[in-house]
Parts: structure tokens; sequence; C-alpha cells
């Protein structure tokens, strides 16, 4: 039996397959103790022998936001000690004379330099003595590191050195985090920052998935322990204790991979993810048959992460936002927001007024259905304070109404960002809605970007852990070789090494995979890579490809152009086992089986007359014309006048969003 | 100033409309660029205007090009009788520009039916090379005749036709043609990307609305910047700081301001009197870098997400003194006046308006751009190679902060080259690339420390260096220490023989010689032991 268990911040969703079927269940989060409620989601779903659990974890995360991770030392080259702290040398507000210093996990006390040199051609120049080594095992022992870091320049092109740095540091029983295992690719900042990060996480991360998989595997005879990574791909458990930087979005990675099957099964293939939760809002471009965008220039709380992860983008904006008005009369909602605590004005604590509040005054939170009836909403209060907050616009409406147009304008932004700036045109995909504030938002969202079609998936609430339920089990394996294109035929031996180093670590998991050969190239001269496929048999056609993909990414190519190899990329793939929902019989309906209310929502221009409908009582093939507001347990779905939503043989809501009129379009 | 006509939610959308269309402008130049200096420097902006070549919105890009990219555009418009389908180009210093190698496109939008153009969008970018006597249009020329081809502004584009006898003329002046081709195309389909967009706001709101949204968001900026000055004490304050040399003689220059900060009248005039007169080495500003200076000191008394339009302007009367280093006249050679001179400009107006609002401003950051050229022969391939980079500083101590070690400050924030990116490209060994440490001033609150790097060149060489602060150095404020001055030494192969370079020069190295350069640290804030807050 396979159990995923993704956990939030709130509750824990634990979802396993029998038979061939999803059960769901939801608990609440053990924020103390964070293998506790991953524990009693294994029981509570039944559990025992066999089990395989893989997990979702936001322990990385949380570590880095709330900066609570490893006292690092950080042992490079000599001479480059603060290139960890220097980084690229650009500031981050170009107009803030009082921007704080950039975040750098290493103290200057912690940081150690060993006199050694590699030659970019992996010549070693220079080597530390016996005696160097055993002086800097001293300096790191006197320090009171928690863990260390160890990234020498061109670690990559010889690791001899850096192996020998790493044997003398090991026996100070500290984790050890070495850069040519971690991420064996150039760039130094970077590699070294991924490398710290690895670090600064790793005594944590280890002992809770350590604990973790004790706890499990003694009760539970054959199982084992799996964790999700940033990139969307399952791996051991093992595996994540030893590069834990490799999960820092392990949660998110599970929404991404779960919305891409959603869309996938409702036959939809090119979608953006809209996660709009309290704080801020997560948005990404996926193919669902082939899932998402990945990057290697990710950054987590002010920190470079250079291994591959999911591209997802944030915007500082969510349904805790706060409204303010600034000296010159304009309206900003956002990055200030209520969180938690105080939380909205609705809840009863809250003062200043948020995105949610504002929702609730234009009828769009039931107050019955929200979070099952268990949050007493304060509809006079949150009138009251508003009256007082709404500046010169002269109603409470118009306030709430300006609030979520602003707001709106910045997911539509951060939604232009990924699509519309990396050259996708929003009309051909769909918006795939979810978190709490997401269906309540889209559909307005998809119309100002013309999105033709928004999916709000069944099992909102779950679609992280399904995703992870669901995903395969996925290693990456790279180096940067700095060849000449010409090379391609002889870099065929580090493949074979890379695949060879998969097949043993899969084979020690009990899996069997297949390798994915892939090459970085670019024009001799350029400052950033594109990856395209191998062709095994051709490998000169990876050259084609490359003039091909920068022809369509950058509008142009030149095939005179030197081309460079720069790094050598393998992923091994074990797929999961194939899963295929349930379709229930479409029968033509209007949802009058779960209309349950009428009431007045207020949508652009004016109050008008809404149904309100229960979700789980709908029926797939039920048509639901808008004006309506089709609501569940954590969410609630706004269907604008002219819109019409589908409920399809999955439980999907699909909605075909009335576009804006947009007349005389071709002017001069 | 008029009162507020708009409704602050529309405001608000019509603000981050028009911002993005600068953005998605910025991204489809750097996606489509050929140069590393556009794609990977980042060396770029992007603008929308109003109807009457107002700048309603600028990206968040080159603060160098803020206050200069207005004028581009007024010197189009009143050079050209735009029409439907036409797209200017320029890149003169005297006629709307700032330096040669500094080239703006402009391409007028029409909305069907207008005989005016309703908008107007704009990019500017560094080319690599634009001619001249020196490769890379940057070493000191002493005329603006030999720093490169000079373009006043000229319809690049009819009726949706490159013309192609301007093209050329273009390319045919320059040294890599290929590459100024494809980032010129890059510019223009920039341009044509921010018309779709601006465009298909005209569809969704109507020209009416537009219209009205573009006045009141320049006076939503005028407003929050005159609500900056209200608060302000009244008063004249005057302060000067000074560039060493120009490079060709030894002769200190001098940058002198006056700020008159009127908090009824919500204004403040900034005069420029006593400035030096321009001189020959190619360190000159034009006033469009004085302008972008005066922009961009203004726009960060503002908050961080207040937009970058022309209103801001509005409060500002400049006075530069014509023939000064800050509004120098034809021939002055001007390649320096962006990179250095701009630096030092708000250097000055910053120490002035430290007597106004002194917990506000911080002491003075490294204040030179550190420009670094090494050209060659790479042994390794038997090719010529040409490397270029600036380098930061420490950043002046804050009323409250310490200053920022090496990070680049104010008009410039290009990234650094990766020592391993740099090795593999060039025929260099890295050394060393530190902090400097001790070189921030000292005070209550530090200055950030400058940066220390050391090349060994593994060919003979040819090292230019454009740098600034060896003898006046970053100042402080409130009784914290000067920053340390910069430094750059070339120690000789084979022997312990340490050269000293001047700041402005190039000289020949061989083969195993090692540069060193130290950047200046930044000044710092407060006396040690004062009492704070």
């Amino acid at each position: 039996m396979r159990i995923a268990i993704d956990t939030g911040g709130t509750f824990t969703d634990c979802v396993c397959l029998v038979d061939g079927k999803l059960r769901v269940k939801k608990i609440f989060s053990s924020p103390a103790n964070p293998s506790r409620a991953v524990l009693e989601g294994v029981r509570q779903l039944g559990g025992a022998e066999n089990v395989e659990v893989r997990h979702g974890t936001t322990v990385g995360t949380n570590t880095m936001l709330e900066r609570s991770g490893a006292r690092v030392a950080f042992v490079t080259t000599a001479g480059f000690e603060d290139t960890i702290a220097i980084g690229r040398q650009a500031r981050a507000r170009l107009y803030d004379w009082f921007a704080p210093a950039p975040v750098c996990l290493v103290e200057k006390e912690l940081r150690f330099g060993v006199p050694e040199r590699v030659s970019a051609e992996g010549e070693i120049l220079r080597e530390p003595t016996d005696e160097d080594l055993a002086a800097l095992v001293e300096q790191v022992k006197a320090s009171g590191a928690e863990a260390v870091a160890i990234s020498l320049l061109f670690s990559f092109a010889n690791p001899k050195t850096e192996r020998r740095v790493e044997a003398a540091l090991i026996g100070l029983g500290i984790p050890v985090s070495v850069s040519h295992r971690i991420l064996p690719e150039f760039r130094e900042y970077e590699r070294a920052s991924t490398t710290v990060v690895n670090a600064y996480l790793a005594p944590r991360m280890r002992s809770f998935l350590l604990v973790l998989e004790e706890s499990i595997s003694p009760g539970n005879v054959g199982s084992r322990v799996d964790i999700m990574q940033s990139s969307g791909g399952i791996v051991a458990v093992r595996v994540a204790a030893e590069e834990p930087v490799r999960t820092v979005l392990s949660g998110p990675a599970g929404g991404v991979v779960g919305a891409c099957r959603m869309a996938q099964w409702a036959g939809f293939d090119k979608i953006i993810g809209f996660d709009m939760g309290g704080t801020s809002t997560d948005v990404f471009v996926a193919n669902a048959t082939t899932g998402a965008q990945l990057t290697r220039e990710s950054t987590l709380a002010g920190v470079p992460i250079a291994v591959p992860m999911l591209d997802i983008h944030t915007a500082g904006a969510g349904g805790g936002s706060l409204a303010r008005f600034d000296a010159g009369g304009m309206l900003h909602v956002g990055p200030e927001s209520a969180g938690a605590d105080p939380g909205p004005i609705c809840f009863g604590r809250g003062e200043r007024a948020t995105v949610t509040d504002a929702n609730f005054v234009l009828g769009r939170l039931d107050a019955e259905s929200f979070l099952g009836g268990g949050v007493e909403l304060d509809a006079e209060r949150t009138r009251r304070l508003m009256n007082e907050q709404k500046g010169t616009l002269a109603t409470v409406e118009e306030f709430a109404a300006g609030m979520v147009r602003v707001v709106e304008t910045q997911m539509e932004k951060a939604i232009r960002v990924i699509s519309v700036e990396r050259g996708h045109d929003p009309r051909d995909f769909t918006l795939v809605a979810f978190g709490g504030g997401g269906p309540l938002h889209a559909c307005s969202l998809a119309a100002a970007l013309r999105i033709p079609r928004v999916l709000v998936p069944a099992m909102p609430g779950a679609l992280s852990a399904v995703g992870i339920l669901l995903a395969d089990t996925v290693r990456d394996f790279s180096r940067t070789v700095m060849l000449p294109g010409a090379a391609m035929e002889s870099i065929d031996g580090i493949f074979g090494e890379l695949e060879k180093q998969g097949a043993e670590e899969f084979a020690a998991e009990g899996l069997s995979g297949v390798a994915e050969r892939s090459v970085d190239l670019r024009y001799r001269g350029q400052g950033f890579e594109l990856n395209v496929a191998l062709d095994a048999k051709k490998p000169e056609r990876s050259i084609q490809a490359f003039h091909e993909l920068h022809r369509q990414r950058y509008g142009f190519a030149d095939v005179a152009r030197p081309v460079e190899i720069v790094n050598v990329r393998v992923r091994m793939i074990a797929a999961s086992e194939p899963y295929e929902p349930e379709r229930q019989a479409v029968v033509a309906g209007d949802g009058s089986s779960g209309l349950t209310a009428k009431r007045d929502v207020w949508f652009e221009g004016g109050w008008r007359a809404t149904q309100l409908y229960k979700r789980e009582m709908l029926r797939p093939g039920d048509e639901i014309v808008g004006p309506a507001m089709i609501t569940e347990y954590t969410a609630a779905t706004l269907v604008p006048p002219g819109s019409v939503a589908h409920v399809d043989a999955l439980g999907n809501l699909v909605i075909d969003v009335r576009q804006e009129i947009a007349s005389n379009e071709a002017t001069a | 100033m008029k009162a507020q006509a708009v409704d602050p939610v529309e405001l608000a959308i019509f603000q981050s409309a028009v911002h993005s269309i600068a953005e998605e402008m910025g991204a489809a130049l750097r996606r489509t660029a050929l140069s590393p200096n556009i794609k990977e420097r980042r060396d770029y902006s992007c603008a929308v205007f109003d109807g009457r070549g107002r700048a309603i919105a600028m990206g968040d890009h080159m603060p160098v090009h803020l206050g200069s990219m207005p004028m581009s555009v007024q010197a189009a418009i009143e050079a050209i009788d735009f029409a439907p389908g036409d797209m200017a180009i320029l890149n003169d210093p005297y006629a709307g520009g700032t330096h040669l190698p500094d080239i703006t496109m402009v391409l007028p939008v029409f909305v069907k039916g207008e005989n005016a153009p309703a908008f107007y969008v704009a990019n500017r970018a560094h080319h690599a090379d634009v001619g001249g006597k020196f490769a890379g249009s940057m070493g000191p020329a002493t005329t603006i005749d030999d720093e490169g081809i000079r373009i006043a502004p000229t319809r690049i584009v009819r009726s949706g036709m490159v013309d192609r006898k301007v093209l050329d003329w273009i390319l045919g002046s320059v040294r890599t043609p290929e590459e100024r081709a494809g980032d010129l195309d890059a510019q223009m389909g920039a341009c044509r990307v921010g018309e779709q967009r601006v465009l298909q706001l005209v569809a969704k709101y109507g020209m009416e609305k537009l219209a009205a949204w573009g006045e009141e968001l320049l006076d939503y900026s005028e407003r929050l910047v005159r609500a900056e000055l209200k608060k302000m004490q009244a008063g004249d304050f005057d302060a000067d700081d000074w560039l060493d040399d120009d490079g060709v003689s030894d002769e200190p220059i001098r940058i002198a301001v006056r700020l008159k900060i009127d908090p009824a009248a919500e204004a403040i005039d900034v005069d420029f009197a006593g400035s030096s007169l321009q001189v020959a080495g190619a360190v000159n500003a034009v006033r469009a870098i004085t302008l972008s200076a005066c922009f961009y000191v203004l726009r960060c008394l503002l908050g961080e997400d207040a937009p970058a339009t022309e209103g801001i302007l509005r409060p500002l009367t400049l006075r530069a003194p014509e023939g000064s280093i800050v509004n120098a006249r034809p021939p002055a050679a001007v390649a320096g006046g962006n990179v250095e001179t701009s630096q030092r400009i708000v250097d000055v107006l910053m120490r002035a308006l430290a007597k106004a609002v002194p917990e506000r401003v911080p002491a003075a950051s490294a204040g030179t751009m550190t420009n670094v050229t090494i050209g060659g022969v790479d042994p390794r391939t038997g090719e010529a190679f040409a490397y270029y980079e600036t380098a930061a500083g420490g950043m002046g101590a804050r009323p409250g902060l310490d200053g920022i070690s090496g990070v680049h400050t104010h008009m410039t924030n290009s990234l650094n080259t990766p020592v391993e990116a740099l090795e593999y490209a060039y025929p260099f060994r890295v050394r060393r690339y530190r902090y400097r440490y001790g070189s921030g001033g000292d005070g209550k609150f530090r200055g950030g420390d400058g940066l220390v790097r050391e090349i060994e060149l593994l060919a003979d060489a040819e090292v230019t260096l454009l740098a600034d602060r060896r003898l006046f150095t970053p100042y402080g404020l409130k009784g914290g220490e000067d920053g340390a001055p910069g430094k750059a030494v070339v120690m000789k192969v084979g022997n312990d023989q340490a050269i000293e370079m001047a700041g402005k020069c190039s000289v020949p190295c061989e083969k195993g010689d090692v540069l060193m350069i130290e950047t200046p640290g930044g000044g710092g804030w407060g006396y040690r032991g004062m009492k704070w807050p």
C-alpha cells in the first residue's frame, strides 16, 4: 500500500491508493513534532506491512524561512573565503538606501581557506599539506560549527583535493556537504551557496527524516519511506537526508505535480497553475503531460539554490494581505499581511482590512460553509472598521471591490512574468486554480489575461498529497565539462559514469529506472545555457536541436557560431505505478441538487442575485451559469455573470470564462 | 498641481499595467539581444511615455537612464514628424543621448483614427562597440568625434520598413556589425512588444480614460515628492566634491551644488553653479546625466513602490551651467560621464541633502565603477580577447545601519563575472577575490568594505583602467570617517616590483604579471560613541 502525506501549516493531508481508488484523510498538523502527524496519518489510513510512505515536508522550507538552520563552517580555496558573502555584487532593491545587507548563512568567523588550487582544465596547481589539513580541522573544531560545507574552486573538474579535505573533516562527527557531489557544476558562488544550504539544513533534516523512518519501519515490516523533492520527483529518505537542499520546495512541488495530473485526466495539456494562500500566491506554467518547467536559478529566503527545482513564481499577496493608502493617494494591497495572528477583521481579532475581509463584504465568503462553519464571521465589525479605512472612496463596497481589483492586478502581473515574458500566449492555456483563494479569483483573472478556461480540480484540499502519491522517483546527476561542440561524441564515457552511479543508487533502493541524457549548450561567449535532450544514436543532432531551441526561445540562431558543451546531465526515472481515476457517468443537469441558497454577491459594478451551490452535492454533467458561487470546505469558486461552469466526469469544475469584449483590437 | 481626480483603485491598476509594459519590453529585449552586455549584465532600460512624450512608466532597469530617457524621446519628437509605422534611433549626447554606446529607439504609438501619437515607447541599450578610436568605445578620447558614431535623431523605420541606408551607415561604422545588427533588431522588436501592449490597453479602456489616468499618474508621483519636500526644513544647502582628474591632466575637477528647499512651495531648486568647466578627458557629463542623478536621488526619497514617472521631476528646477562638467557642450568627450561623473554628481547631491535631512541620507559610497578593460591574444586559441568589467565597492553607512560591503551602488547594478567563468573564457588566473577589510570608514555605523581582486595574466595584455576616488575619498557624515581610497597595482613577474597604476590609464603588461585592484570603501556615519537613536 502506498500512502502520501503532505504537511501544511494547519492540516496534514493523507492520501492512499487502495484497489485503484484514492482515499483521503485530513488531520491536524503537529508543528512542534512534524513526524507525529505523519505517523497518525499512516495509522488512520490503516498502513501496516509493506507500506510505502511518501512525504512532502515543510521542515526544509521552514528552516530556511525561520533562519533556524545549523552553524555552518564554509571551507574554500584560500583567498576566496568571502565569495559566499559577496555573491554577484548587485543589490536587490535599486532605490532603497536603507535596504538590509543580503543574507549570508555563513558568519565571517566560520569561513576557512585551504592553500590549494585546481585549474579550469582540472590540473592540480597547488595541494594542501597534511599539516595544512590538520590545522584546518583544529580551526573548524574550535569554531563550534554544527555542519561543514566544502566548495573549492574547480572541484568539479578534479575532485581529488576536495575529497582529501572531506576525509580530514569527516572525523569531526558533524555533517559534511561537498560541492562536487551536491552540484558538480561551474559558477563558484551558486555551487557554494547550494552546498552551504545543504549543510545548513543537514542536522535538522537528518534527525527528522531518520526519526520518521525509524518510527515507521519497525511496526510495518517491508515498509519504506520516500520524500518529495523540489524538482517534482520522489527520492529515497536516505538520499533526502544526505541532500536536503533538494527538498526545500517539497510541499509546493506536490501541488504542481497534482495540478498537472488532474489537468491531464481532464484533457487539458497547457496549464497555468494558480495557488493563492494567506500571505502569498504561487503561479507556474506547465505542460500537464511532460510536467512543469524546471529552473536552476531559484532563490529561497534570499539565498540562491542551483539544483533543479520546479519553476514556481511567488507574488507577495494573498488573502491576508493588508490595504493601505499612500501619501499620493494610491491604494496598495500587501505585501504586509495580517497573517494568522491577528488575521482578518472578520475573524474577530484583526483591525485592518485584508483581502479576505473585502471578499466577505462583497458576499463572496459563505459564513455557513467557511471551514465547515467552524469560524464565526463578524459582519458588523468588518463593515464598521472597513468604513473607517476606506479613504476617499465613497462606500465600503467600493473600497472592498477596489482591494480585490488591486490584488488581482498583482496576480495578473505575476502570471504575465511567467507566461508572456517567457514567450507563452495565455490564450493557449487553462488556468488551474487551487489553494484557499485561487478558485475565488480565478475567473476574473482569466478574463483579464484572456485565458479561456478555468479548472478547479476535484479534491482541491488534497492536491499536493495526490501529486506526491503519483509522482515518479527521480534522481538528477550532472557535471560541468566545458568542451567544444565537436566533442559531443567523446562525452559518452561521462554519461556512462553518471548512469552507473544512478543505477547503483536505484538498485540499492530496489528500483530499476531509465536514464534520460541531456546536455546544456551555449554559443561560445554566452553566459547562459539551454538544455537539450541527447539523441543517443546521433549525438551531433543535439547541436542542431540547440540552434532550433535558441531560435524558438530567443528569436534567432547562428549555425556558423561555435557551440560549447557546458554541462552533461543524466536524469534517472523510475515510473510510479500507473493510476487511472474512475470516471462517473455524465448526466446533463442544472446543479439544482446542490442549490442551497440565493443571495446578493458583488460583481464588477454592483450587487447581483446569485445562486449558491454546495460542491459535494453537484453531479457530473451539471451546468451552472453565472452569477453563481460554488462552496466547499476550504474554498469557494466564483462564477461571474456570463461564465459557465460544468462538472466533468471526474468531479472537476471546468469553467468557460466569458471574455472581456475586446473590440477594435487592430488599431493603427 | 491638481487635487486628486481619479479614484485610487483605477490609479493603482493603471500604474501596474503600464509598468508591466515596460518590464515586458525589457524581458523581450533581454531574450532577443545578442551581446552579453545586454543579456547578462542587463545594461538597458525600457519606458512608456504619454502623447506629449512624458514618461509614465519605466522598468526597474539602469538608474542612470532614468531621467535621460525622456530627453531622448523629446529630441526625437522635435526632430521627426512621426507617421504610423515609424521608429527613430539616436545616441548623440548633444541631441537627447548620454554617451555614444547607449543607443535609444523610440516608437510612436498611433491609435486608429488619430493623427498624432497617443503614446511613445522607447528603450535604450549599451552596445559593446560603436566605433571610434578605441575598441569598446569607452577609451580615453579627448573629443566626441573620436568616441564613435554619432547618431542624431533619425528615422530608422518608415511605414514598417527598415531604412537600409541608415542601418548600413551605422553598421559600417562599428567594429562588430553582426552583433550590433542583432542587438538593434532586438531593440526594435522590444518597441513593437510595447506598442502591442499599449494598443491592448487602448482597446480595453479607451483613450479618454487612459489619458486621464496618465495625467493622474504624473500628478500622483508629483504629490509623493511634494509630500516629502513639505516635511523638510527650509533653506539653502551647499556641498561639493571632486573627481581626481580627467586622465589627461592632473587637475582635480570640482562639482558643486546648492539645494534650495522650499517646503512651503513644496519645491526644490538644484544649482550646480561653481562646478568646474568641461575638461579635455572623457569624463564630461551632458545635462541628461545630471538630470538622471537628480531623478535618482528624489526617487530614493520615496517608498520602494513609488512609480518612476516624469512627475517626480516637476517640483525640481535644475540649473546646470552650460559648458561645465555637468552640462558639457560639443565637442567634449563624454564616455566616462555616464559611469564615473554620474556617481560623483549623486555623491554631491546626497552630501547637500544630508544637511537638510541628516537622518535620511547615507554617507558616500565607493563613488566609482572601477571600469577594467584587458585586451590581448589568448594563447590557448590564438584569438584576440577583450574583457570588460566593473568592480563594486563599499556602500556608505546609513543612519542606523552599517553600509553593505562589495556591492554596486547608485547609478549601476551590473553583476560580476564568476571566477570560474572568467578562467574558462580568458587567459587569466584569479588569485584573490575578497572583501578589502578595514576599507570602510569607521563610525557609529561603519561604511561597507570595498573588494580586492587579483588577476594573474597568462598572456601579454594591455590593461586599461577608468576609475576614481584615489585622492578624494568617499566622505563620512556626522563624524564618521571617510572610506579608504581605491588603488591598483601591477606586480611584475620575476621581481618584487609593484607598479602603482593611475586611476585613468592604459598600461602594457606581460604574461605572469599580477593586476591587483582594491576598490574604495564607503564612508562611515556618526562618530564612534555617538548616541543612537
